[in-house]
């Protein structure tokens, strides 16, 4: 029989089921982990809902940076990230791979599941890179910077910390309209919230900035080389809702 | 000239400058606004599919030289424009802070002289760093003639510096730039690398340069094999290959319709042969007048001429050996090299690995066997058949962003 793990749809919080669900020795192919606000319950589930806990999920870091590498806990936590359906379980079943195989998991290229997850991870990191280039930010009215997007896996975290270093004078806001998730750096702290109530009035100067910029871009181009194709490749359209030089 | 007009003017006389690097830097960060990212980071694509990365724009298009190829020579009858460095640092701040940009490229013209022009440059890149206290990325050129303590003193606020070779050729050089001489672009050049092999933080992402292809009638192989010696002697991190583009008439330049793309295209895989697969010009040309073939990678070319090296056993060759087999990359050979230790490889775990069959299975063996049976044995003429890449004549590539291993996500240029 299967049994449910429910978890708060941290990363955080899965680790800790991860954990227990290893420490204990439930077979990998028993446990099935869900998101609480995803679960819908049957009357024949077996339930059990697992507490997030920071010490807990530090010890499980420890463990896999231990066991394996740095590399490969970032790995999952990217995989983590991604929006496969069922990640959890690719998650855990990799996990259990990690404490079996140690370091020599990075080099099980011809495994199905370590196939996937890689795939999972490169995909969000993929993305981060993309935000990294290609988010906006506008100057408004309360002294925030803003930027909104909306990407395909949960990556607010990642990219506001790569922004952190690099826009570390300014104020500013990041908003995932899809999620209606929030970062906010005050130059001083990194918060992320969940409810966004925050209006912003874009500035009369930035207006003037976004035509020089939407200036540069065309002024570029060179005509004898164009290829709109190669453009859309390397910047494809999902992208260009918040680009300023693509509106 | 107001300030739209200026950038609209200079960011299109600069857009003809093809480097759009802006990784490995390893300058120390102090404080102030922004950072530097080591892989580079492309913020934008022009419509031709050209990474945007920098701020690119020429100080001035003003000049007092007259060389054919360029636009901005002094006998045509163009709109001129120049900057003042406070123009050039509030232009780079404004688009840096909303993430338009990683930094700023500039070059030049020379108006004046070039030590004026220097000079502005100079200024330009220490307002950005002192006034502004700006920690992104800083191309700057080297402009030909100008004083070496001058080029000395922006070097040190720079992440790159570079001087552009222009021509493959001294004679092609004569001919075309009659106010340049090899001295006034090797002089500089040399003197940077000797400064960056003294002095801490200096160009601290090297440097690089650029020349014009398809203008003269300089072959692929003279042309290679100039890079393979400038990165060898002048420990230059990158060489770039601009394919002409008919922008002035002048009878001393090869007749081209349109920009040689695809040549352009063939070179950059030539270079980077050179550059990381460690091989040499002289082993991918047979002759001194020779180019590369347009219609299969030069990796393929080379192979096909050497098949007496080949096939290569998988679970046996090495490193070396792994790495001259057309579809294999370093990522592959490293991957096959680590993970053949756990049990021998077969044709299937080299897809998995990312091993572009579509090549490699002509000139390898898997324990022995080889992809479908007589493959190996062919003849060349007929695996090259096979392999002609139909594609390449509409697909140009736009430098080297399928070059990366180190990061996989979004990058500008290289290593």
């Amino acid at each position: 029989m299967y049994k449910i793990f429910l978890y708060d749809g941290t990363f955080e919080g899965f680790m800790c089921v991860a954990f227990h669900i290893i420490s204990e020795g439930i077979g990998k192919d028993r446990a099935i982990i869900v998101s609480k606000n995803e679960y819908q319950p049957m009357f024949i589930d077996s339930v059990r809902e697992v507490q997030n806990d920071l010490k807990t999920f530090l010890e499980m870091r420890k463990g896999i940076i231990e066991k394996a590498d740095n590399s490969v806990f970032k790995k999952i936590y990217y995989a983590f990230l991604s929006d496969t359906k069922d990640k959890e379980g690719y998650i855990l079943r990799y996990l259990f791979f990690v404490f079996e195989h140690g370091k020599k998991i990075k080099y099980l290229y011809s495994d199905d599941l370590v196939n996937a997850v890689e795939k999972m991870a490169k995909k969000v990191s993929r993305e981060i890179g993309k935000y990294m280039g290609l988010m906006r930010f506008y100057e408004t009215d309360k002294g925030f910077l803003y930027a909104k997007f909306e990407p395909e896996n949960d990556i607010i975290k990642p990219v506001a910390f790569f922004f952190k270093g690099r826009l570390n004078e300014f104020n500013w806001v990041i908003h995932d309209v899809r999620r209606n998730k929030v970062a906010l750096y005050d130059r001083k702290k990194l918060q992320f919230l969940n409810n966004n109530n925050l209006k912003f009035e874009v500035i009369k100067e930035d207006e003037m900035v976004q035509m020089l910029w939407k200036k540069y871009f065309k002024s570029m181009a060179i005509e004898e080389r164009k290829n709109l194709k190669l453009q859309q490749q390397n910047m494809p359209k999902k992208y260009w809702k918040y680009l300023v030089e693509k509106n | 000239m107001d300030i739209l007009e200026k950038l609209e003017v200079l960011g299109a006389a600069a857009k003809y400058d093809v480097s759009c690097a802006s990784s490995g830097s390893k300058r120390e960060k102090h404080f102030g606004i922004g950072s530097t990212f080591s892989a580079g980071i492309c913020h934008s694509w022009t419509d031709d599919g050209r990474c945007i990365s920098l701020l690119k724009v020429l100080f001035t298009n003003e000049c007092i030289f007259d060389c054919a190829y360029c636009i901005n020579r002094k006998s045509n009858d163009i709109k001129r424009a120049t900057f003042t460095p406070q123009e050039v640092a509030e232009l780079t701040i404004n688009f840096y802070k909303r993430n338009y940009i990683e930094g700023l490229f500039l070059s030049s013209a020379i108006k004046n002289s070039p030590d004026w022009t220097m000079e502005m440059l100079f200024r330009t890149v220490w307002l950005l760093r002192f006034k502004y206290q700006f920690n992104g990325y800083i191309h700057v050129k080297a402009i030909p003639y100008a004083s070496l303590d001058l080029i000395k003193k922006t070097g040190f606020l720079a992440d790159r510096m570079s001087v552009n070779i222009e021509l493959p050729s001294e004679k092609s050089l004569r001919l075309l730039c009659p106010n340049k001489t090899k001295e006034s672009i090797l002089k500089p050049m040399e003197f940077i690398t000797k400064v960056a092999e003294e002095e801490k933080n200096f160009v601290s992402a090297g440097q690089s340069t650029q020349m014009i292809i398809g203008a003269t009638d300089d072959s692929d192989y003279k042309i290679i094999n100039l890079s393979q010696h400038l990165y060898k002697k002048f420990k230059l991190k990158r060489v770039y290959y601009s394919a002409y583009t008919p922008v002035n008439h002048d009878p001393r330049i090869l007749k081209v319709e349109s920009p040689p793309l695809l040549r352009e295209h063939r070179l950059y895989q030539a270079d980077w042969l050179i550059r990381v697969y460690n091989f040499s010009a002289d082993e991918l040309f047979k002759s001194k007048d020779e180019n590369l073939d347009l219609e299969v990678d030069p990796k393929v070319m080379w192979a096909l001429r050497n098949l007496d090296r080949f096939p290569v056993e998988v679970n046996r060759a090495s490193y070396e050996e792994l790495i001259r087999v057309p579809g294999v990359g370093i990522k592959s050979a490293r991957r096959i090299i680590k993970n053949r230790v756990f049990h021998s490889l077969d044709f299937e775990d080299l897809k998995k690995m990312g091993v572009v069959l579509k090549r490699a299975k002509y000139f390898l063996t898997c324990n022995g066997k080889t992809f479908e049976r007589f493959l190996i044995d062919l003849p060349p003429e007929k695996i090259k058949q096979k392999l002609i890449d139909k594609n390449s004549l509409q697909r140009p590539r736009q430098l080297s962003f399928f070059d990366r291993e180190v990061f996989t996500s979004v990058i500008t240029g290289e290593i």
